[in-house]
């Protein structure tokens, strides 16, 4: 790293299924509880797989209303850049007035150029472009100007540096089912380098046209094949009766900040990023590779300076996919194989679904919620185990205290991410 | 279709595009970026009248136009082709 100092975390926020905050979004944790349900509407065509973990009865300004600590100025400006917005753009508002609030970013400010902007998202406006199509084949002209902002990734950063009145670096990253971690990386980087001082970083979620969800049900990639009638049992990461990634919807937001900015504004580090590993597979396709899930790990592990005795908790990628699973398992095992009975792992897909773009930073904040609370949430549909010498959470979650954890997500394309978080109490 | 009655259809188009305006603050002979319509808006806003009227006018035929009233005219002249 080149600045030696720390890069913590000092705000989050989150829009989930089962949670439309960090306290409601706690709760479901220790509860166990999963947002996958039949999905309330029916596609047009209408497809085979009919359940997600979506959000459901979505009011933007209802849920804009309810952030505490948003200055009136700061208030109405989210709502008018919102209420006509797309779904995407709503949720990620959301999320990132709660981080940025949680950061007391509005009270002990920043100089707006020594703040960046990494949005982890790609391919979101998928539904939104999908949904105006039929109109647009009978009335070209009546397409709406905003169109040609709206359905850019970039949309994102420009509405958020205009909320936020950020003036440093701003990007819209993509790394598949890794964009997560991959946007925390990059803005890990962007602070590492002293370019910025505080990193608004904000998890676009997944609104999957129908083209999407048929494309991953083609590729073999979505589950509700023999769960479709059963959405409580189809995702089940690490079991035998594992088929495919269920879909989740989520908005997230962290606030990565160096630890003299932290201390300067007198505002608390929630955990400390302290290492990550980021490595390609030389590989176009969907399958996932144990060597560079390995490398990614174990440079990570090098990175934060810890060694494999120091995790003693992965929060796994986890999708439910047969040979992502499997994959995983190995290499955890081919590292971890002399402290199995020291190390934990659960997989937070059981419970928010895969959330695809944003899935690594949903499972970031739901590490740093386990640490901050000192227990582990439960593992859903883990009846068979696909291996029996990894420890595995169970059905409910146990009291437990984090000291450095491993969180994993890979993505189609040979996309390896790996990121060590340290507790700091 | 009256004059009358597209600036009612304009009216409501101008309410959905700005959500924060009042019905009173529009009046025929203003302009729009006075109540609050940036670029964009203002594009949207002919948009879609247009779609509301169901007319199709190149956008080159509002170049000279300066404000509502202008907006009415045009899209008047239209409708009743």
């Amino acid at each position: 790293m080149l600045l030696n100092q720390g890069i913590g975390i000092t705000g989050m926020g989150i829009v989930s299924s089962i949670g439309d905050n960090i306290t409601t979004f706690t709760h479901s944790l220790q509860q166990g509880i999963s947002g996958i349900q039949t999905k309330e509407a029916i596609t047009k065509p209408p497809l085979s797989v009919t359940i997600a973990a979506e959000i459901r009865n979505f009011s933007f300004v209802e849920k804009l209303k309810n952030i505490p600590n948003v200055p009136e100025e700061k208030f109405k400006k989210a709502k008018r850049l919102g209420q006509r917005a797309p779904f995407v753009i709503q949720m990620t508002i959301l999320a990132a007035l709660q981080a940025w609030t949680q950061a007391k970013l509005f009270e002990n400010t920043v100089a707006s150029d020594r703040i960046g902007l990494v949005v982890a998202g790609q391919n979101s406006t998928q539904n939104y472009q999908y949904n105006l199509l039929s109109q647009f084949v009978d009335n070209p002209e009546y397409l709406s100007p905003r169109y040609a902002l709206e359905f850019l990734e970039t949309n994102q950063v420009g509405v958020l540096s205009e909320l936020f009145e950020i003036e440093g670096e701003g990007v819209a990253v993509g790394g598949a089912s890794a964009t997560g971690n991959v946007g925390i990386i990059k803005g890990h980087q962007l602070l590492a380098l002293g370019i910025v001082d505080v990193c608004l970083v904000v998890g676009v979620p997944a609104d999957l046209s129908p083209l999407d969800i048929q494309g991953f049900i083609n590729i073999g990639a979505m589950g509700g094949k023999t769960y479709n009638d059963q959405p409580s049992l189809a995702c089940r990461p690490f079991d035998k009766k594992h088929e495919g990634f269920i879909y989740g919807q989520a908005s997230t937001s962290v606030i990565l900040e160096n630890q003299k900015s932290a201390d300067q504004r007198v505002v608390a580090s929630l955990a400390k990023v302290s290492g990550y590993g980021y490595n390609l597979d030389k590989n176009s396709s969907a399958n996932p590779n144990l060597t560079g899930e390995e490398k990614a790990m174990k440079t990570a592990m090098q990175n934060a300076e810890i060694s494999t005795s120091d995790v003693n908790y992965i929060n796994t990628h986890g999708s439910s996919s047969p040979l992502g699973d499997q994959t995983e398992a190995e290499a955890i095992f081919n590292i971890f194989k002399y402290h199995t009975d020291t190390v934990y792992l659960n997989a937070t897909k059981g419970l928010t679904g895969h959330c695809l773009y944003t899935a690594g930073m949903v499972e970031i904040i739901a590490t740093v919620i386990q640490m901050k609370h000192g227990f582990l949430h439960p593992n859903r549909n883990l009846k068979n185990p696909i291996h029996n010498e990894l420890q595995f959470c169970g059905k409910v979650a146990t009291k437990y205290t984090i000291q450095n954890a491993l969180c994993n997500s890979f993505g189609f394309g040979g996309i390896n991410t790996a990121i060590v978080l340290e507790n700091i109490d | 279709m009256s004059r009358e009655e597209v600036y009612d259809i304009v009216q409501e188009t101008i309410m959905d595009v700005i959500p924060d305006v009042e019905k009173e603050d529009i009046a025929i002979e203003k302009q729009l970026k006075d109540i609050g319509a940036n670029s964009i808006d203002r594009m949207e806003i002919v948009t879609m009248s247009m779609r509301e009227l169901n007319v199709k006018i190149p956008l080159m035929s509002f170049a000279g136009v300066n404000n509502i009233e202008g907006l009415v005219n045009v899209l008047h002249e239209n409708v009743n082709n």
